[in-house]
């Protein structure tokens, strides 16, 4: 239990106009292990990864990261809970404009009150692990959507958090660009021993998880091979 | 004798007589058996009520072209309060009328000036003619010529009026009767048969003139008859010297209420006309476009004289010769130069307007 | 989408697509120009209508006379000038007046009287004639007489139809006109066909004037009509030749024109403050379109991309710019004229100015000047779109396509420099004089300043913002607020530009504004120290020598000094000076002397106020020259004193020096100082009882406390629509802020949506968008107030006194200065929560995943 990094107990989710998304859903992530989810579109592979996030509710069942379950708790204990234990890694990158680089990568510790000098420090380093260490004091705009990618993935690891959810974060990046950076992704992951959630589309993306799972509306179902 | 602004003196008489009642302006009344003196009796009288100098003629250019003209001036002592200490209390007032009857353009051009007594812009002098009205003026200068100035808007006069023939008084030596009642009556004399010479400026050219006229003297305070709506006067100088002044007062229904005149013979021997001596017919009849008033522009004068009646027929230089003075408050009438076998003259047709508006 | 902007309807999809999607926006855009071409049209409707209604008035009361001769004062001149100037050559006649106040019958409504020669009207201005009308019922035959007979009616008046219907009369009736102390009975004979609807005018004999209105020997004013062919110019030197220093030449025209260059400063104050909401108007427009540019940065390349020319975007954006002000300056025309409308029926032509006497003006389409403000409000909008369309093309297709950052880069320090030269050009530009009497300079001056406090908002934000944000604050929320304002620093700009250029201009306007009111209090403070004061209830002449002595007399008065003022031409091209007649160092009266000739000289001792002191351009000590009297009077400028009263300039010139010259001793005013122990009631009712019985009833009674209030609410009237500006201003102000930030925190939504993400509480994004807010606002705030003062100070010194030639004290309004500062920081932070509130709900969360 104590490497149980996520848990989702039998959750279920409908949307607002009746349709069911899935139905007593059960995955389990231990440290360090990456699981890639497909799925078709409109499936509810972002809904899931909400619901992981503590940003949605299921309407059944049960979700617990490193060990704490969402339900029960607060909004702020969930924000908490979400600054501490989880990073995260989007499609459309979200880096913040008016931050520079170095900024953008340390405000996961910001916000968890960290002193900003160290904060920076880190920044920096989590900066050279992706390769644009030079580049901290540069801002968003001046960076290629791989850039922004890598300084999306040292944000969602600066805080060394538990679980990286990422949610289709090849999605816009061109295939060679898409494969540096699922590698890298996946490289710091795993260098960091953080369990990943990674919502794709892509084959090759999904390829380089320990699992791969299916979304449909029963459920996941195993779609290695 | 010009009954033309008597009717607007009368008129004025009438709203001041309203305030006569109130006020007691005292009106010297005409009376008979006054003898005239001059130069005294050419200058105003400023008791009376109205008072003119009247002058009409026929002039003729160089080219021979005959011109008809006219220049009144008028001299009116409303009822004011005398207790005004104003100087612009109107105490006389003073009117000025001139036109020229152009037989080529058959047109007639008048102007007017009209102004308060005082500040020696206007003002008559009591002891000869001596009228000044703004920039028009008369005078009777020392030798006993008139000198009338009248530049108006559209033409100039500037003429030497000189005596030919002494004065002629009308009526009972002056004293004439122009109603049933002895009131009704004025100081009248003429002065017929004047030598004119001077310019007449007319369309921006000057033409030096020469011509006969006549002066009609009047002073009164007296009302025109209630039931007169007008009348009919005419002045003629006659080519052998003699001279005929006749004039009606016509009714409501057009028919004589008074009459009367005056012949004088060339050798000057003085015939005065009662009423039933005096019958004046019409012949011809123009109706004025502007007014649409009816005057009988030709027409005869017919007088009873000692040695029978004769008829004098009047031909009007051109039909024309309407005043409508309506702009400027005064009445409409016809003023025309006129000539008659053996003489020339003007005819003056008075309340022909006014008749139509009834 | 790619599709739909490719083919031909693109940026009709698009315009459509952006105003849909942000209506507010472009709702408070166009709603700024509407309102500020419907304030600027309104102001130029008003004026144009009663400038009408003035030249009306004047053109009323003149007939067509080709010139006129008047009174350099309302003592007119004497009489025997009337037959010089008719005999001038070029002279072809001349009609003597005598002009009044008059005030008829039971109901009093003053009239215009004028004493008139029938006779010369009817040659020199005919459009002044009587007609007679008859009393008796229609149909009836009239008895009375017709024709020029009727005016020489000396009981006769003649009304214009409004002077009827005001008072109340019939023809036929009998009236009592009052002039002064002075009345008669007159029968309204008939009516003034000639004169204009609106104007009340009455006309009697001259010679009756004279006599029952106590005028004899003198003459008001005499109309000349010219010979056909004569130059006007000759005659006017031949007719200067003759006049007397009492008279001066002049004609219809220029007496419109005096009454137009009274209000004229005013006119153009209300003129500018109008230009001034347009602009704002044109600002809210450019924010508006930067904001939409900034969103859309990716659409514009897409299409740019896809193979839209960058011409073709500039023209889209520019369109955008021109149909809103187009659909503004529309609505603003309209708006402007029905504004117009209700300001002529409620507050009056002069606008509560005070100009136009009681000429009521009757509303007047302007066609050109609306297609000119047309033009204008189109003109702005589409400036005001010019740079963000320029920002909109410039862009490289590419990079815009992956991430929309701020397109100045937040490392570079920006420049001061043109900030600040636009700052000292202004300054300097504030010590230039007046040109043809209007602050042109000085309104250039304010131009300048004001955008120089804009221009140095990214520099003054960045000067303030940097040391706070070293500051490690351990709040997030701060932290990233601190970091956004440093970080956006275009974004950061627009809204503080707006802020800074509202509240500077709104806090100018109350600093004047202030400075004026307390300055007026305390020279009222200071000018009524009479314990009572007694006016003829119109400002006719009342007192005469007699009244004067028995009113001296009566028990409980200590002091008495009694007073009165004429009007004095002393320039043809200047509304006439109000000459004030009293006793210097009487009681009741204290001049607020602000310079004073050092010792006595010869001559009149004459103390100018301030406006006459700077109209006529001299000091303390020259010579000065009066045209009263038979002669022009010879004197010097004694002092020189506050007033506030009388724009068009006051000389107070002691009761002995004034009889002297005039003989006049009839007086309109009296100030009473009480004998010890007196009751201000026993001696109002001991001074009623001597009053002779015509003038019972007919003056006010007025005490010093009163009298302040009612000026202090004049003022009010006269400043109503600078209020009424003042409050449009900061409403437009404000909404504009709001409209900014509001659509500055919507675009930010996905943003919201990560920080949610990534562990920000609600609560944090809230306090973050608060803190931007409001550090917006101090920014802002602080800097629209050291421009507001600075600006105020160039209204104080530089554009009241070349504008009204009075100068005041600087008062700060501490109160309107602080509730604006905090009506503000309010505003901006607030607007940034509640626009954030619907940003980091759920929608937020959704955006992150969102593809665009």
């Amino acid at each position: 239990m104590r490497d149980q990094v996520l848990r989702l107990t039998a959750l279920s989710k409908s949307l607002p106009g009746g349709r069911r998304l899935f139905d007593g859903l059960d995955l389990a992530l231990g440290a360090g292990e990456h699981v890639a989810i497909r799925g078709e579109s409109g499936v509810g592979k972002s809904t899931l990864l909400n619901i992981v996030a503590g940003l949605d509710t299921a309407d059944k069942g049960e979700v617990v990261v490193a060990g704490r379950a969402f339900a029960g708790l607060d909004e702020a204990a969930r924000t908490a809970l979400r600054r501490d234990a989880i990073g995260f890694v989007f499609q459309a990158f979200h880096i913040l404009p008016h931050l520079d680089l170095a900024r953008n990568v340390a405000f996961p510790l910001v916000l968890q009150n960290a002193p900003r000098a160290a904060a920076l420090a880190r920044a920096g380093e989590m900066l050279d692990a992706v390769g644009l260490g030079d580049r901290r004091r540069s801002y968003p705009k001046e960076l290629s959507g791989g850039e922004l990618q890598r300084v999306a993935i040292a944000r969602a690891l600066v805080h060394e958090p538990a679980l990286i959810l990422a949610d289709e974060p090849t999605g816009n990046l061109d295939p060679e660009t898409a494969r540096q950076i699922i590698a890298l992704l996946g490289r710091a992951v795993k260098e960091r021993g953080a369990a990943m959630l990674l919502v794709t589309h892509s084959p090759m993306a999904a390829a380089t998880a320990d699992r791969q799972l299916l979304l449909t509306p029963k459920g996941l179902v195993s779609a290695d091979g | 004798m010009r009954w033309v602004v008597t009717l607007v003196l009368l008129a004025l008489g009438a709203a001041w007589g309203a305030a006569l009642a109130e006020r007691n302006v005292d009106y010297p009344t005409v009376v008979r058996g006054v003898e005239f003196r001059f130069p005294r009796d050419h200058g105003a009288h400023p008791a009376y009520r109205t008072e003119w100098w009247y002058f009409t003629g026929w002039l003729e250019g160089a080219d021979g072209k005959p011109l008809g003209f006219q220049i009144t001036f008028f001299r009116s002592r409303p009822s004011t309060d005398p207790a005004n200490p104003s100087a612009f209390a109107p105490k006389q007032v003073v009117f000025a009328h001139a036109a020229l009857s152009d037989p080529i353009k058959r047109k007639l051009i008048h102007d007017q000036r009209t102004a308060r007594a005082g500040f020696g812009i206007a003002g008559a002098a009591e002891a000869d003619a001596n009228v000044v009205l703004l920039d028009w003026n008369l005078v009777r200068t020392a030798d006993g010529v008139f000198r009338a100035r009248t530049p108006a808007r559209d033409f100039s006069l500037d003429l030497a009026l000189a005596p030919t023939q002494p004065v002629m008084a009308n009526g009972d030596r002056g004293y004439s009767r122009k109603g049933p009642r002895p009131e009704q009556a004025s100081y009248y004399y003429s002065v017929p048969q004047l030598a004119v010479s001077g310019t007449v400026i007319k369309d921006g050219r000057r033409i030096a003139v020469t011509g006969r006229a006549w002066l009609d003297r009047e002073w009164s305070s007296t009302l025109l008859d209630p039931v007169a709506v007008g009348w009919d006067w005419a002045g003629l100088n006659l080519d052998d010297g003699g001279a005929l002044m006749a004039f009606q007062i016509r009714g409501r229904d057009g028919r004589a209420v008074h009459a009367g005149g005056t012949l004088r013979r060339a050798d000057g021997n003085k015939i005065i006309l009662a009423p039933e001596d005096v019958r004046f017919v019409p012949r011809r009849r123009w109706r004025s476009p502007q007014t649409g008033a009816v005057y009988p522009v030709e027409a005869d004068f017919i007088v009873r004289l000692p040695e029978g009646v004769r008829r004098f027929p009047l031909k009007p230089l051109f039909d024309a010769q309407e005043l409508d003075g309506r702009a400027s408050g005064m009445p409409v009438y016809w003023e025309g130069a006129v000539s008659t076998p053996g003489g020339r003259g003007y005819l003056e047709l008075t309340g022909y307007a006014d008749a139509l508006r009834l | 989408m790619a599709e739909t902007a490719a083919s031909g309807g693109a940026w009709r999809w698009l315009i459509a697509g952006e105003w849909r999607a942000f209506p507010v926006r472009f709702l408070v855009a166009g709603l700024a120009i509407a309102i500020g071409v419907a304030l600027a049209f309104a102001v130029h409707v008003i004026n144009r209508s009663a400038a009408d209604a003035f030249g009306e008035a004047v053109r009323s009361v003149s007939g067509e006379a080709d010139l006129q001769i008047r009174g350099a004062s309302t003592l007119g001149f004497d009489e025997g000038l009337y037959p010089k100037l008719i005999a001038l050559d070029g002279v072809a006649d001349a009609s003597p007046v005598v002009q009044f106040r008059a005030s008829l019958g039971e109901k009093g409504a003053p009239i215009t009287l004028l004493g008139l020669d029938i006779f010369r009207v009817l040659a020199v201005s005919p459009s002044l004639l009587g007609r007679r009308q008859d009393a008796s019922a229609e149909g009836r035959t009239s008895t009375r007489p017709t024709g020029v007979d009727a005016a020489l009616d000396l009981d006769a008046l003649y009304l214009s139809r409004t002077a009827m219907s005001r008072n109340g009369l019939r023809f036929g009736q009998r009236v009592q006109v009052r002039v002064g102390a002075r009345a008669h009975i007159f029968t309204v004979a008939g009516d003034l066909p000639g004169v204009g609807d609106g104007q009340a005018v009455g006309m009697i004999d001259i010679s009756a004037a004279q006599w029952r209105f106590d005028r004899l020997g003198k003459l008001d004013r005499v109309d000349l009509k010219l010979a056909k062919g004569s130059s006007p110019g000759a005659v006017r030197q031949a007719v200067e030749a003759v006049l007397p220093a009492s008279a001066r030449l002049t004609d219809a025209e220029g007496e419109s024109r005096r009454g137009d260059s009274l209000s004229r400063a005013y006119r153009v104050n209300l003129d500018m403050l109008a230009l001034v909401a347009l602009l704002t108007g044109g600002f809210l427009v450019y924010s508006a379109q930067s904001l939409s540019v900034t969103r859309r940065m990716q659409q514009f390349a897409l299409l740019r991309t896809l193979g839209m020319q960058k011409s073709a975007l500039t023209a889209q954006l520019l369109g955008e710019g021109a149909v809103l002000g187009i659909i503004g300056s529309i609505a603003g025309l309209a708006l402007g004229y029905l504004i117009a409308g209700a300001a002529l029926k409620f507050v009056g032509g002069d606008l509560g100015g005070g100009y136009f006497g009681d000429a009521s003006p009757e509303l007047q389409f302007a066609p050109t000047a609306a297609m000119l403000f047309l033009a204008f409000g189109i003109a702005t909008a589409v400036a005001g779109s010019y740079a963000p369309a320029r920002q909109a093309a410039g862009i490289a297709p590419a990079e815009a396509l992956k991430t929309a950052g701020d397109p100045i880069d937040p490392r570079v320090s920006p420049r001061w420099l043109p900030a600040f030269v636009l700052v000292v050009a202004g300054g300097a530009f504030a010590f230039l004089p007046a040109v043809n009497r209007l602050p042109l300079f000085g309104y250039l001056a304010v131009a300048l300043v004001l955008s120089g406090g804009v221009a140095a908002m990214p520099w003054l934000a960045r000067t303030l913002l940097k040391p706070l944000a070293r500051i490690d604050t351990r709040l997030p929320s701060v932290e990233l607020a601190l970091q956004r304002l440093l970080g956006s620093p275009s974004q950061a700009a627009t809204a503080l530009g707006g802020i800074v250029a509202s509240t500077g201009l709104m806090i100018a306007m109350a600093v004047m504004v202030t400075s004026f009111r307390g300055s007026v209090d305390d020279w009222l403070e200071s000018f009524l120290s009479a314990d009572l004061y007694v006016a003829a209830a119109s400002n006719e002449a009342l007192f005469d020598a007699e009244t004067q002595k028995r009113l001296a007399g009566a028990p409980g008065v200590a002091g008495i000094a009694f007073s009165k003022s004429v009007p004095v031409t002393l320039n043809p091209e200047l509304p006439s000076v109000l000459l004030v007649v009293r006793p210097v160092g009487g009681p009741g009266y204290a001049l607020p002397l602000i310079e004073e000739a050092q010792g006595r000289r010869a001559g009149i001792r004459l103390w100018l106020s301030e406006p006459a002191a700077r109209l006529y351009g001299v000091r303390a000590g020259d010579g000065f020259e009066l045209p009263v009297g038979a002669e022009r009077a010879k004197g010097y400028v004694a002092g020189i004193w506050r007033d506030y009263a009388r724009q068009q300039g006051a000389i107070v010139i002691d009761t002995r020096d004034y009889v002297a010259l005039t003989g006049d001793a009839v007086r309109s005013e009296a100030a009473i100082e009480l004998a010890p122990g007196a009751s201000v009631a026993a001696v109002r009712t001991a001074i009623e009882d001597r009053l002779p019985p015509g003038l019972a009833g007919r003056v006010d009674f007025v005490e010093p406390g009163v009298l302040r209030v009612r000026a202090l609410a004049l003022f009010d009237r006269s400043f109503a629509i600078t209020y009424v500006l003042e409050a449009i201003a900061i409403l437009i102000g404000l909404a504009g802020v709001a409209a900014t930030i509001s659509a500055q925190t919507i675009a930010r939504i996905r943003e919201f949506g990560m920080l949610r993400h990534i562990g920000m509480t609600w609560w944090q994004i809230v306090a973050m968008l608060a803190t931007e807010g409001a550090l917006l606002g101090l920014i802002g705030i602080a800097a629209g107030c050291a421009v507001g003062l600075a600006l105020s100070q160039i209204l104080i010194h530089v554009i009241n006194p070349q504008s009204f030639n009075w100068t005041m004290e600087t008062r700060i309004p501490w109160t309107l200065m602080l509730s604006v500062a905090a009506a503000l920081i309010i505003t901006s932070a607030g607007t940034a929560v509640l626009a954030g509130r619907r940003a980091v709900s759920r929608d937020a969360v959704r955006a992150v995943s969102e593809d665009w």
